[in-house]
């Protein structure tokens, strides 16, 4: 939260370990790809794959994540993400794609709304609301497709949502330049952070290649993780949703509309299921009335992979979206590498466990220390 | 007569991993028989004495001997079974139980009903006067009761030593007296009783024997009837304190104030120098200093409550405060006195009348208040009072509105506010979490400390603190008031009331019943009124 002064700290195993176990991942899968005489792991159109499959569960992890700092818990986020797609390809046909996207979006929206006012003022658990959510908004989504897929069939139609979705964007040059705005950033006001991340930046764009260029998807997760963050970090607002999650009774008493902000989180939290959805129904220009089931899980995995605390008051995007990408790579090393689909999930529950034990030890270390 | 005492420490000594040390070698012997009072400023090393006392944290060095053979407790299991009880200050209940379940947590057994774990409760409630009602929820309780089932649930073993950290910090007064009647009690039946307080009359009074801790050390040890409180006193602080003596009010409010006291007085106010504002209202608006009580017409007036009351918890109040006045408020535990405060801050949503601010009219959420210019120092530090895991600095900002975080600016506020309330702390950085209870509050109180902030509602902002602090935070609410602040004072230590306010509203059962003037009044005739020949327990309850 605050500028942390002492930046090796920043660098340890509790702080950036979700980074460290990324790159581990992927030179190990890179190894392994190269022993076994597979074409190279670490290329840049493999890695855009890793992200382009990460993006969705990026996005409405990012959300989630305020959610959870906030101290409330959403998971109903693959249904709404769900019904958003099945208005979304229902409408499209009839009143274009962008009224349709608006429609899918405001739907997703008020189904947040709704699970917001239940949580805050009539007082029940925010697990035990969402869970409902969950259910009913998936019945929903069969009623409204009558348990079929439905289909865009106007080309025109069809055309404008594989452009939205599918456009390849160039990264190279962009990189590039972010990369140098870090850089001039880190040596003017003399900070560590954004000069490694620069560097990073840079290196990832001349890894890459000059025809650099990732699906649409990567970069709406990139400028919303962007902007969430900057929320955060700089902002009155991204303080007061800490303070909310960290202790509501003191937020509430220093001023802090504590009701807006945990119903702010529901909100964003549905509408990025529902930026998601329409980003699914736009992928194939079709939805079946079990899409993304379970995803909820993996969205949660995501926040929880990066250190999010369930209690509330902690946590950060940026690793989020580095937890997304961690179990994405799994799941795209087991294909490519074609190591038994079987062992995946089992792999995967691993992990997340694994991940929440080191942060817990080490939390509990510091809080004995405080309490003492 | 040489007896064998009871429990001997002998430099005992407790290092943290990262080097800390917390006891650097303490000597302490308890008899049984005895009440012992073990005294310290916040930070001294009492907690982590009793700590170490009750087994939940081994000893770095030294021995401990129980009963002149030499222990080492592994767990507060063994150190109970050896006969140990340990009353915490935070009271560690389940709330969703009965207080007979909560007193029966530890016994073994099979069976949820104990016929005679309930005998056994019966016996120790009776002992303790029934204060509850056995099948009572925990969480139903108020504090002050709870604090008696939790020494209720020490008792249930039937213990050699009690160990009470801090039992009387949360108790009205006719609660402690319960207390002291117990720790009487238990001395007389043969059981040692070490007593850690804030309280040096209690002490005084309660004690046999006397152990002050300072940094990590047994500075003082004597017996109680050959001390005095000054002499307890500069024990705990290392140096002598200037008690807090109530200046006469001509002395604190000159007829003719110095030249440059009005006008510059916002210049000097410690934030960041903020430029004087010439058409604020608090301005130049100093109650007339000999007419009391003070004129309450005019611009003058801060704070105007009418009609002002809470279904069940507040009775219509009608007041005013004005600029530069203390208004103390002296009632007992769930007298209505904390129900005022969050009233008047818009915390509580059942209240109706209306509160108005230099004669406007207050919304009624925090919200409001806080941009009106009204700022809460709630009871309870550590629920309602910070957010344990941010900074410093960024608990300081919380009241901040506007869009962006500064935090050039917000890290020279947080600077100044260390320096002007001596917050011992390493930085701006530190989380709040880690600092002691007087450091905690001062931030609690630093966060209002705004150009803004035109009346301070302070609800006990020295309870659990070491007198230090409380001191500072005194003069520190004193100095405010005369830079033309209004506030309103809630405090269970009606020495500071009488100390440092201009006017005391006393309060019971909800109700404002009296108003007196702190320069005709004494602890004594306050603790009457606002006790009654009666518990107050009408519609607060």
């Amino acid at each position: 939260m605050m500028q942390t002064t002492d930046w090796r700290a920043g660098l340890g195993l509790r702080k950036a370990g979700i980074y460290y176990a990324l790159l581990i991942l992927l030179a190990l899968l890179a190894g392994i790809a190269h022993s076994r005489g597979l074409p190279a792991y670490l290329s840049a159109q493999n890695l855009g794959n890793i992200a382009y499959q990460a993006s969705l569960v990026g996005i409405m992890g990012v959300a989630m994540t305020v959610m959870l700092i906030t101290g409330a818990f959403d998971l109903s986020v693959a249904s709404v993400a769900a019904l958003a797609a099945a208005v979304l390809v229902g409408l499209a046909p009839s009143i274009g794609f962008p009224l349709a996207a608006l429609a899918a979006i405001v739907t997703a929206v008020s189904v947040g709304l709704f699970n917001g006012v239940i949580v805050q003022f009539v007082g029940i658990n925010a697990f035990i609301v969402t869970l409902g959510t969950l259910t009913a908004v998936r019945g929903l989504v069969l009623v409204l497709t009558d348990g079929r897929s439905l289909m865009v069939e106007q080309p025109e139609v069809l055309q404008q949502m594989l452009a939205f979705e599918s456009t390849r964007v160039p990264l190279f040059w962009p990189l590039l330049a972010l990369a140098a705005a870090l850089l001039a950033f880190a040596g003017f006001r003399r900070r560590i952070a954004p000069g490694l991340s620069g560097i990073v930046l840079a290196g990832l764009a001349l890894l890459a290649g000059q025809g650099f260029a990732v699906a649409a998807p990567v970069v709406y997760l990139a400028l919303f993780t962007a902007l969430v963050w900057a929320v955060l970090r700089f902002t009155v607002v991204g303080r007061r949703i800490y303070a909310v999650g960290g202790n509501a009774e003191a937020a509430r008493l220093s001023g802090v509309n504590v009701h807006a902000y945990k119903l702010g989180a529901f909100i964003l939290s549905s509408a990025a299921a529902g930026f998601a959805g329409v980003l699914f129904g736009c992928r194939l220009g079709a939805i079946n009335p079990t899409a993304l089931q379970g995803a909820e899980l993996t969205v949660i995995a995501s926040a929880i992979l990066g250190g999010t605390s369930l209690f509330g008051g902690a946590g950060s995007v940026l690793k989020t979206v580095a937890g997304a990408l961690l179990l994405f790579t799994l799941t795209n090393g087991f294909n490519v590498l074609d190591l038994g689909a079987s062992y995946q999930g089992l792999i995967e529950g691993v992990v997340v466990i694994a991940a929440a034990a080191i942060y817990t030890v080490g939390g509990d270390r510091r809080r004995k220390a405080v309490a003492q | 007569m040489v007896v064998a005492p009871l429990l001997g420490l002998a430099g005992v000594e407790k290092v943290w991993p990262n080097g800390t040390a917390a006891l650097r070698g303490v000597d302490l012997t308890l008899h049984a028989g005895r009440v012992h009072g073990l005294l310290g400023a916040n930070g001294a090393g009492k907690s982590t004495l009793i700590k170490v006392l009750a087994g939940a944290i081994p000893a770095s060095g030294g021995t401990v001997a129980w009963r002149g053979e030499p222990v080492r407790w592994a767990s507060p299991r063994s150190a109970r079974a050896a006969g140990v009880a340990t009353i915490y200050q935070h009271i560690p209940l389940v709330p969703t139980l009965s207080v007979v379940e909560n007193m029966l947590l530890e016994r073994a057994g099979g069976w949820r009903a104990d016929r005679a774990g309930r005998a056994r409760a019966e016996e120790v409630a009776s002992l303790l006067d029934n204060p509850f009602d056995l099948d009572a929820l925990v969480g139903d309780l108020p504090i002050g009761t709870r604090q008696m089932v939790a020494i209720a649930q020490g008792l249930m073993a039937d213990p050699a030593l009690l160990i009470m950290d801090e039992p009387t910090a949360s108790l009205a007064e006719h609660e402690r007296e319960r207390v002291y009647a117990v720790v009487r009690l238990l001395a007389a039946q043969g059981h040692a009783v070490l007593f850690v307080s804030h309280f040096l009359d209690e002490i005084l009074s309660l004690t046999d024997e006397v152990t002050v801790l300072r940094d990590g050390r047994a500075v003082l040890h004597a017996q109680t009837a050959d001390l005095d409180e000054a002499a307890i006193a500069a024990a705990i602080a290392g140096r002598s304190v200037a008690a807090l003596e109530r200046r006469p009010r001509a002395e604190r409010l000159p007829l003719n104030p110095p030249p440059e006291g009005e006008g510059d007085r916002r210049q000097r106010r410690w934030w960041r120098g903020s430029a004087p504002q010439a058409s604020s209202p608090v301005e130049n608006t100093r109650p007339p200093a000999c007419g009391w009580p003070p004129s309450l017409s005019g611009e003058g007036l801060v704070l105007e409550l009418r009609d002002l009351a809470s279904p069940g918890r507040l009775a219509p109040t009608s007041l005013t405060v004005a600029a530069g006045e203390i208004v103390g408020i002296a009632g007992m535990l769930g007298s209505g006195r904390s129900e005022l405060l969050h009233a008047i801050f818009g915390a509580d949503p059942a209240a109706r009348g209306a509160v108005l601010l230099h004669g406007k009219p207050v919304g009624r959420t925090p919200e409001d208040a806080v941009a009106a210019g009204i700022a809460l120092v709630p009871e309870d530090r550590a629920t309602q009072g910070f957010v344990a895991g941010m900074s410093v600095a960024e608990n300081i900002a919380l009241p901040r509105t506007g869009l962006f975080q500064s935090p050039g600016q917000e890290r020279e506020a947080a600077l100044a506010a260390i320096e002007r309330l001596a917050i011992k702390v390493q930085g701006p950085d530190a989380p709040v979490g880690e600092l002691s209870g007087g450091n905690a509050q001062k931030v609690v109180i630093a966060k209002w400390l705004t150009p803004d902030t035109r009346l301070l509602l302070l609800d006990e902002p020295t309870a659990g603190i070491d007198i230090g602090a409380r001191t500072d935070i005194l003069r520190l609410i004193r100095a405010l008031a005369d830079e033309g602040l209004a506030a309103l004072l809630v405090s269970s230590e009606f020495e500071e009331l009488i100390g440092i306010c201009d006017r005391i509203l006393v309060m019971r059962d909800g109700l404002v019943i009296a108003e007196v003037d702190p320069e005709t009044t004494d602890e004594a005739a306050l603790i009457q009124r606002a006790s009654g020949n009666f518990p107050s327990t009408g519609m607060a309850a």
